[in-house]
């Protein structure tokens, strides 16, 4: 199929009201979720998906994207008015945009946020349609051997990088990896730790575990500490951003995007490094250096330019090799898998259409975000006035209806509490919760991978290194531990130092 | 919580669960068929590597936090009491638990009324009257988008149905 033919393909699919609406839906809800404190992206979209049930496969993931991209700017929206980051991602964006709003320059600082934000998605979005296809038809040459390291690599990458230590995320990943086991085994059908419950024969529903994992803990969260994510909003101020304003942090938001679609396209480094660093390489550029943390415009520019460049490229693994970018493209995964999609290079060629549906609907997302952004930051009063103690039982609500509706079964939200206490103690015991339920997707076509990699070699470990892909994702993975090994040696080595 | 005493705790955790998975869980609780040809292809054996990984990182982690100890910082609650937070916690696991044993006699949107009220006055709401409100509508909205939209079979319970 050419180009133009799959183009077509994808207008065909995407070409109708019903799309559109749940695209520009998916941004007002991920908006709002982003800007609720103690909200967040990866709850909008995890309570999102169950309503995606009834819609056809492009029209829920289209809404589940909108919610992704609409939630990573809305988190900004909070971070300049209350101080308090609605996603890790903005947590850069206090830096500069609190500053700005107690200079009375609030209407400024968002504006800005804004406009390097639809900049940097749009940036982002062509960045996945150039990329993703290269590096899907590379992908095409993969067998169980390099589908085994690049999975074995990308759980590394994650488990050392979504917390404070790699032993933590270790930890974390291997939970994920053990729960993973539960259900019927993959070549022989025997049970493993079902206990004789038909309702784990199938394995852990994916929906309850995702559910419990990031949006009941918060929920405790609240219960044990009621008064958290209280903060008095700042008004807006009469200022708006201009033009010369936007041209003098061009430079800052473009480079923030490049490094928003290099980092992001890296399975498990997600938005807030990424944001960070874009932020200290335009305080290293910048001419006005020594304004940077007390309300410089730029510093918002940079860091929204940072993590909105991920929101497309996390994409790239995913739709290129099945490999979740991060938690929210780990439960986008899990969207495609429930609406019967399987995210990987043969989508290039079995789902053409709905991999270019995906990309229009990626283009016009940032024009989406555009509007409704405009509209949210004069709206985010009433958003950040919705009470605590109505919204956290709300939330509540929706995950039991959620979970529920996936099987029809009421053990899957005993699993989904379960895992919310799991999740609850992971969070007090700052255990990352992004490579549990990144390894507990992954994990059994770690498994899978591995055991047919064993059938075809005659239980031969060799067959592992049996060519240069393996060897490049084994020393990817050697590189990585040792990196991350060095850096914690480092960071405990300066924290020992006693401060004088 | 101090740093190092996360770290302990953690792996004294790890080790604990590696040892129960190895001899206890994985024998009982993993069926494998006799006629396996190699051990690398039995279902015992992802596990096994699992648990045994598992139980690596835990004791990784109190080597860690023994040989170089992050200096301690004075424990910084989040919470004025502690004792009080802990009741919460408790009382909300109640709600959680009545919520899956009640839903099948009760109903879906019953028991999500009372959840959600449960839940309000148990994180002492500061607008009750608009928690009560809410405690019917979300549930009777979602209801009518999952069972008439979505066309998902809620359980109704065995006193009041709904159409």
């Amino acid at each position: 199929m050419s180009f133009i033919d799959s183009l077509f393909a994808g207008l065909q699919l995407v070409g109708n009201v019903e799309a559109f609406l749940a695209l520009g839906i998916g941004v007002v809800i991920g908006v709002i979720g982003g800007a609720i404190p103690g909200m967040s992206a990866t709850m909008a979209v995890a309570l999102t998906l169950p309503f995606t049930f009834s819609m056809s496969p492009i029209t829920g993931i289209l809404l589940l994207l909108g919610v992704y991209k609409g939630g990573i700017f809305g988190g900004s929206i909070p971070a300049i008015l209350i101080k308090t980051p609605g996603t890790p991602a903005s947590s850069a964006t206090v830096l500069d945009g609190y500053p700005m709003a107690e200079n009375g320059q609030a209407g400024k600082a968002l504006g800005m946020a804004l406009w390097a934000s639809c900049t940097a998605d749009l940036i982002s979005n062509l960045a996945l349609i150039f990329f993703a296809g290269f590096l899907a038809s590379f992908a095409l040459s993969f067998g169980p051997p390099e589908f085994f390291t690049l999975i074995l690599f990308s759980l590394t990458i994650i488990a050392g990088v979504s917390g404070d230590s790699l032993l933590r995320g270790g930890l974390s990943a291997m939970l994920g990896l053990l729960l993973a086991t539960i259900g019927l085994d993959l070549v022989y059908g025997t049970n493993r730790f079902t206990f004789g419950n038909p309702n784990m024969m199938g394995g852990l529903n994916f929906i309850a575990v995702l559910i419990g994992l990031f949006a009941i803990p918060e929920i405790l969260s609240m219960v044990w500490n009621p008064s958290s994510h209280d903060g008095v909003a700042r008004s807006l101020g009469k200022n708006k951003v201009t033009f010369k304003e936007y041209q003098r942090s061009f430079k800052s938001i473009v480079r923030g995007s490049f490094i928003g679609v290099f980092l992001g396209s890296i399975p498990g480094i997600g938005a807030a490094p990424s944001a960070f660093l874009s932020y200290s390489e335009a305080r290293r550029k910048s001419p006005n250096r020594e304004n940077f943390g007390k309300g410089e415009i730029e510093g918002v520019a940079a860091s929204e330019a940072g993590n909105n460049g991920v929101a497309g490229a996390t994409l790239i693994p995913l739709l290129a090799l099945g490999v979740p970018g991060d938690v929210i493209t780990a439960i986008i995964m899990g969207a495609f898998m429930i609406h019967g999609l399987q995210p990987g290079p043969m989508m290039f060629i079995l789902n053409v259409d709905v991999i270019y549906g995906l990309f229009i609907g990626l283009i016009v997302s940032s024009v989406f975000l555009f509007f409704v952004g405009s509209v949210a930051i004069r709206g985010f009063k009433y958003v950040a006035d919705i009470p605590r103690g109505v919204l956290f039982p709300a939330v509540l609500v929706l995950c039991v209806y959620g979970v529920f509706a996936v099987n029809n079964n009421i053990f899957d939200v005993g699993v989904m509490f379960a895992m919310g206490a799991v999740g609850f103690v992971m969070m007090r015991y700052k255990v990352p919760a992004a490579p549990f339920l990144i390894a507990f997707i992954l994990g059994p076509l770690l498994e899978d991978n591995f055991r047919q990699s064993m059938l075809m070699s005659g239980s031969s470990g060799w067959v592992l290194f049996r060519g240069p892909i393996t060897w490049f994702f084994w020393t990817l993975t050697a590189i990585t531990v040792f990196a991350i090994v060095r850096a914690g040696i480092r960071a405990t080595r300066q924290t020992s130092v006693p401060t004088p | 919580m101090e740093d190092r005493s996360i770290q302990i705790q953690l792996g004294i955790g790890a080790i604990a669960a590696s040892v129960f998975l190895i001899s206890v869980a994985i024998p009982f609780w993993v069926s494998s068929p006799s006629n396996v040809p190699n051990i690398i292809l039995s279902p015992l054996f992802w596990p096994n590597v699992l648990s045994a990984l598992t139980g690596l990182i835990g004791a990784g982690l109190i080597l860690t936090s023994v040989v170089r100890p992050r200096p301690e910082q004075a424990a910084k609650s989040d919470v004025d009491d502690r004792p009080a937070a802990f009741r919460r916690l408790a009382i909300m696991a109640v709600i959680m638990t009545a919520t899956v044993l009640v839903m099948p006699r009760l109903g879906l949107v019953w028991t999500a009324m009372v959840t959600f009220v449960a839940t309000a006055f148990l994180v002492k709401t500061k607008h009750p009257r608009s928690a009560l409100v809410c405690a019917v509508l979300i549930p009777l909205v979602l209801y009518v988008f999952f069972a008439h939209i979505a066309g998902v079979a809620i359980p109704q319970g065995d006193f009041v149905r709904l159409p």
